[in-house]
């Protein structure tokens, strides 16, 4: 890969814009490394907890066309005590690791954290906006105070970047982007809180009922969020929602991301949807005479 | 979600049952689907029957399974799929080892070229076995209730292996673990058909991982190549919320 590729985000180098987004396929050592090999530039983690949890019980996913789908996993996860390992072995394809963690208050976030970045990840992502799950979720992603004491306390708790994910649930977006306005960068967006009904069972398809839509009928929003908190706040933003081609990407980064991340388009084009973006993305790029991303963050902002 | 009608019923063993329905897709041996059982759950079952009429066999062992073999002629069948990668078809001679409810995807594969090593805990629960030639079958039970009393390795080691163009695998780990070991190093094809949690069965939540690859799209189906690269087979395995498990085998 050329240097045009090559992008930074809060001090992290990264050899593409390209990073697999937390929940698909990153809570298992070796998927991570896999993934890393087969060209993300870096990969975050599932969402870590305190305890380990089951999550729901299946059907935990909806395919609704389009190479959409709507999820509710309900942040199974291992536990921070039994993560070490995979974060260690993740860490073998020598590529950032981000860790991801979800917590209830700002000591819980703080002392994920500190575990986390003592297994060696290259960062911290908070998911402050799990929008499915009771107590952890949307309930902390909609209150200004609390996003700001958690990413207060987390950045004075680890010396590596923290990155806040925010929610597309709420009313008014600013107001948090500037709670968090102590996080590196801000993470944009989580998955919007949806549903389906199977007509025929004549109920919902989902155990938990409600989950989060992802893939391709997101993109719109995750686009208005991300230029309306660059053009606002000039913060470092990390682009998430619907990306599935070059020119996702590319959109993502004209509207103000400086890089960003990759989630359902992994059920549609499997582990090489990273080195295939890569290579259209240089081909745009060339073609597009757009010479690096740094010079094309935010490049479609009207001022 | 896709959804049909139960059209058949079969009883196959005091604990398993078939349940045919119609589903106008090409499906191939070894692939799976997901199946909702509304208001329970949902579990993946590989197709035991893969023509025109569509059919999957279940054991009850959960509540989901437990539904599943409660369904009758006329209900209602809730999927989706198929997923996965199937066997690979030869034109040969082929043995196929199943252990349990494990012949239930190999069903399929059955044809007059086909030998089997099918095995359970005692003979009541042999699965299949009447599919196949009684020449070219070979019964193991744990109790030995009936044929050899043991594993499928009992019956394996018996067999002149180099005959097959291929053999299929499918059973519980620690049993595909230790035919693996005794294939190993040998001038053999083989396909094993693997079990892991699975809960997306798309390819996104890491719940059916293997060093890397997803069993629900990378597999089930891996040759014995595949296998011998993996560092969690027969080691370790992840439970519901992704710990990683010791297994000792
Ligand atoms: C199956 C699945 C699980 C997810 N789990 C998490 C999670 O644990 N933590 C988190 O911050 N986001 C989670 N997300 C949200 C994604 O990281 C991402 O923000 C969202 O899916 C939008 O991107 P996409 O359209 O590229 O998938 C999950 C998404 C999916 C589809
Ligand atoms: S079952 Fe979810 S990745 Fe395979």
């Amino acid at each position: 890969m050329s240097n045009r590729l090559q992008t930074v985000i809060s001090g992290l180098r990264l050899d593409n814009p390209l990073i697999l987004a937390s929940g698909i396929l990153d809570e298992n050592g070796y998927t991570m490394k896999r993934i890393l090999k087969e060209g993300a530039a870096a990969v975050v983690t599932k969402s870590i907890g305190s305890a380990e949890r089951s999550g729901y019980k299946p059907p935990v996913v909806v395919e609704i066309g389009g190479g959409n789908m709507i999820n509710a996993i309900g942040l199974a996860n291992p536990g921070i005590e039994n993560f070490g390992n995979e974060v260690k072995i993740a860490r073998e394809a020598g590529k950032p690791v981000i860790g991801s963690i979800f917590g209830a208050d700002a000591e819980e976030f703080s002392n994920l954290a500190k575990k986390m970045a003592s297994y060696g990840v290259s960062g911290i992502e908070l998911n402050l906006s799990c929008p499915h799950v009771k107590g952890v979720g949307q309930e902390i992603g909609s209150d200004p105070d609390l996003v700001e004491s958690i990413v207060g306390e987390v950045k004075r708790s680890v010396n590596i970047p923290v990155f806040a994910k925010l929610s597309p649930n709420v009313s008014d977006i600013m107001e948090l982007a500037k709670a968090a306005d102590r996080a590196d960068a801000l993470v944009l967006i989580n998955t919007v809180r949806a549903m389906a009904i199977d007509v025929y069972a004549r109920r919902p398809v989902l155990s938990n009922v409600y989950g989060g839509l992802s893939g391709p009928a997101i993109k719109p929003v995750g686009l208005r969020y991300v230029y309306e908190v660059k053009k606002e706040t000039g913060k470092e933003i990390i682009g998430v929602g619907g990306i599935q081609s070059a020119e996702d990407t590319l959109e993502y980064i004209m509207a103000g991301a400086s890089c960003v991340e990759i989630g359902t388009a992994l059920h549609t084009g499997g582990r090489s949807v990273f080195r295939a973006i890569s290579r259209d993305l240089e081909n745009l790029m060339a073609s597009e005479k757009l010479d690096s991303i740094s010079d094309t963050i935010g490049m479609a902002i009207q001022r | 979600m896709i959804h049909s009608t139960v059209v058949r019923v079969d009883q196959n063993t005091p604990t398993v049952r078939s349940i045919g329905f119609k589903w106008d897709c090409k499906v191939l041996p070894g692939q799976f689907i997901m199946v909702w059982i509304p208001g329970i759950g949902e579990i993946p079952i590989s197709l035991s029957s893969t023509g025109n009429l569509k059919e999957i066999t279940v054991k009850s062992y959960g509540p989901a399974s437990d539904a599943l073999t409660k369904l009758e002629t006329g209900s209602r069948i809730f999927f989706r799929g198929p997923y996965g990668r199937p066997f690979t078809l030869v034109k040969g001679k082929t043995l196929l080892i199943g252990g349990g409810s494990g012949m239930a995807s190999l069903k399929p594969l059955i044809n007059e070229r086909s030998y089997a090593i099918v095995s359970a805990r005692t003979r009541d629960e042999l699965l299949f076995s009447d599919k196949i030639h009684e020449g070219n079958l070979h019964l193991v039970t744990d109790d030995g209730s009936i044929g050899i009393k043991g594993t499928p390795l009992n019956a394996l080691e018996k067999l002149n292996l180099t005959e097959f163009e291929m053999i299929y695998v499918c059973g519980p780990e620690i049993m595909l673990k230790k035919i693996f070991d005794s294939l190993r190093g040998k001038k053999v094809r083989a396909e094993f058909a693997m079990e892991r949690t699975m809960k997306c069965g798309i390819g996104v939540c890491d719940s059916c991982s293997i060093d890397g690859l997803q069993l629900c799209r990378d597999g089930s189906i891996f040759s014995m190549e595949e296998v011998m690269e993996m560092e969690e087979f027969g080691r370790t395995k992840l439970s519901e919320s992704g710990r990683r498990i010791i297994l000792n085998y």
